[in-house]
């Protein structure tokens, strides 16, 4: 084996198809980084003007925040109809994605339920969210009713995956055990199946309610289901006001914190209730 | 009449593998049987075609006079009722406290929204605290699993086999994950649940010396068929070596002079 380069080195990596096709993949990519910045039309703007230009309007957005056409008890209402979005598409995607994903999991399932479980779960992930909003406009119309929809199909897909792999990493002897004292499958999936895998659980629906939350924002403005991102839409888009996107910008960041200063303490709260 | 009655029984494995080679052996109540063979012999696949975790490929299985392999839904839970199970790694629900882990050999005999909810009527609660304190338990009853000890974790075992009210005892490897001590505390737990109420208890082990001093009979396997089947006192340095194979023929023989000293 070739273990020398002709200088006398020796080399650390070895050689292999995996490595070269990686090197000319990165160097094909800077080329054409470097060719597309070289060819970019400007039109006629200078790029430093440009760039202050944009840290001034940041400088707006963060630090001359005010509201002007809202309220700030309208605010909050807009702010809640967004995280009720949010956790309406959550909570049913996640009872919902409970029963398929006793269905997706191989230690629970017979191996060809669970592959046709998985595919049609593949395939509803793999189309973005917004899609499917938009899919389901076509017969619910524009609005809310179909953003809880679209977004509730999508969380099942989402959480069908993480529910099924938390299930298949259980430990098989537990399952054995309890079907050997005589219980029969829904017994055993709700005394060890459910006991064993609730904070992972937790923490899976969680992660979605967060991502539910960033896509409720997003939905508010493009399919119109109203909420705060609908404001944001407005303030940006129509009124040209930036003073007010910077209100809702800080709003939206303090409910996530929120949010994830709660996930954190519910964790613990849930890991460690049974010990007592 | 026999308890169990092993008939023939064939288990394979794919077309190549041939776990379980025409077993044929029987179980009278209140026997204390040992199981003993290398790695890979059958003696895991033999316990669980008994309580039917594993369908077997040909020969039949009768459990008190009721045959084994063709029984199907409530029939097979009835049958299940009445053999516990004991596991090497303990298989017990760790984030559960020990009482209803105890109380999980109760499902058998509840209905299904019961066993969901974890309804057990106050008898068989009762019941779970008595066994509990006969195996010196009692003060761990609202732990959780995963704060007790391998040999606390094998008793809250055999405290769920228990209160199944079962005629008898499957034991795979019981003590094979267990420091001596703690061992021989499972051993004896066994002994004397085996002599005072006389449920039958069939147990792999690897240990021969402790197969030796607690079994009344040693069933020796070898690839998937039974090569001894007698009383421990029958068995000789020969038959020992040709349970295990020349390899580890020396190992037991010192297992076995050292027992005998």
């Amino acid at each position: 084996m070739e273990t020398t380069l002709t200088s006398g080195r020796i080399r650390v990596r070895p050689r292999t198809r995996a490595n070269i096709v990686l090197h000319v993949t990165l160097i094909v990519l800077v080329l054409l980084t470097i060719y597309g910045l070289a060819t970019l039309d400007t039109r006629n703007i200078n790029i430093f003007t440009a760039f202050g230009d944009m840290l001034n309007n940041f400088r707006i957005v963060l630090f001359e925040a005010r509201l002007k056409n809202l309220s700030w008890l309208e605010l909050f209402r807009e702010l809640m109809i967004t995280v009720a979005l949010g956790l309406i598409t959550t909570v049913l995607g996640a009872i919902i994605a409970f029963f398929v994903a006793l269905f997706a999991a191989q230690n629970l399932a017979p191996r060809r339920v669970t592959d046709a479980v998985k595919a049609v779960m593949a395939f509803i992930r793999a189309v973005p969210t917004v899609l499917w909003v938009l899919f389901f406009a076509v017969t619910a119309g524009l609005g809310s009713i179909a953003a809880v929809v679209g977004m509730t199909f999508h969380s099942i897909s989402y959480l069908v995956k993480a529910y099924a792999e938390t299930f298949e990493e259980l430990d098989e002897g537990v399952l054995e055990a309890l079907r050997a004292s005589g219980a029969n499958w829904w017994q055993t999936i709700f005394q060890a199946v459910v006991p064993s895998s609730a904070s992972a659980l937790l923490s899976w629906t969680f992660v979605r309610f967060e991502i539910n939350f960033s896509v409720a924002i997003a939905m508010g403005a493009t399919a119109g289901a109203g909420g705060i991102g609908f404001d944001m839409f407005m303030a940006s888009a129509f009124y040209l006001d930036l003073r007010e996107l910077g209100i809702f910008t800080y709003a939206v960041l303090i409910f996530a914190i929120l949010l994830e200063w709660g996930a954190t303490r519910l964790k613990e709260t849930v890991g460690v209730k049974r010990q007592a | 009449m026999s308890l169990l009655e092993v008939d023939a029984v064939t288990k394979r494995y794919g077309p190549e593998t041939l776990a379980l080679d025409s077993v044929t052996f029987s179980v009278q109540p209140g026997e204390f049987v040992a199981i003993i063979g290398p790695s890979g012999a059958g003696k895991s696949t033999l316990l669980r075609c008994i309580n039917r975790l594993i369908d077997i490929t040909a020969g039949d299985i009768r459990f008190a006079g009721v045959s084994v392999p063709t029984l199907r839904g409530s029939a097979l839970r009835r049958h299940r009722i009445q053999i516990g199970m004991i596991f090497q790694h303990y298989n017990l629900v760790n984030r559960l406290s020990v009482l209803e882990n105890v109380l999980h050999g109760r499902l058998g005999y509840k209905n299904t929204l019961q066993g969901i909810l974890g309804l057990y009527s106050e008898e068989e609660k009762r019941e779970a605290v008595r066994i509990l304190e006969t195996l010196g338990l009692s003060e761990q009853m609202y732990k959780r699993c995963d704060q007790l000890s391998g040999g606390q974790k094998q008793r809250v075992g055999i405290a769920r086999a228990l209160v199944q009210q079962p005629k008898m005892l499957l034991c795979d490897e019981p003590i094979a994950s267990l420091d001596p001590s703690s061992a021989k505390v499972i051993m004896d737990t066994l002994q004397e649940i085996n002599r005072s109420t006389g449920i039958t208890v069939l147990v792999n082990l690897h240990q021969v010396d402790v197969a030796l001093h607690y079994a009344k009979r040693i069933i020796g396997m070898n690839r998937g068929r039974i090569v001894y089947d007698g009383a421990p006192h029958n068995l000789s340095s020969d038959q020992i070596y040709h349970i295990y194979g020349s390899e580890a023929g020396e190992l037991i023989l010192d297992l076995k002079e050292r027992y005998a000293a």
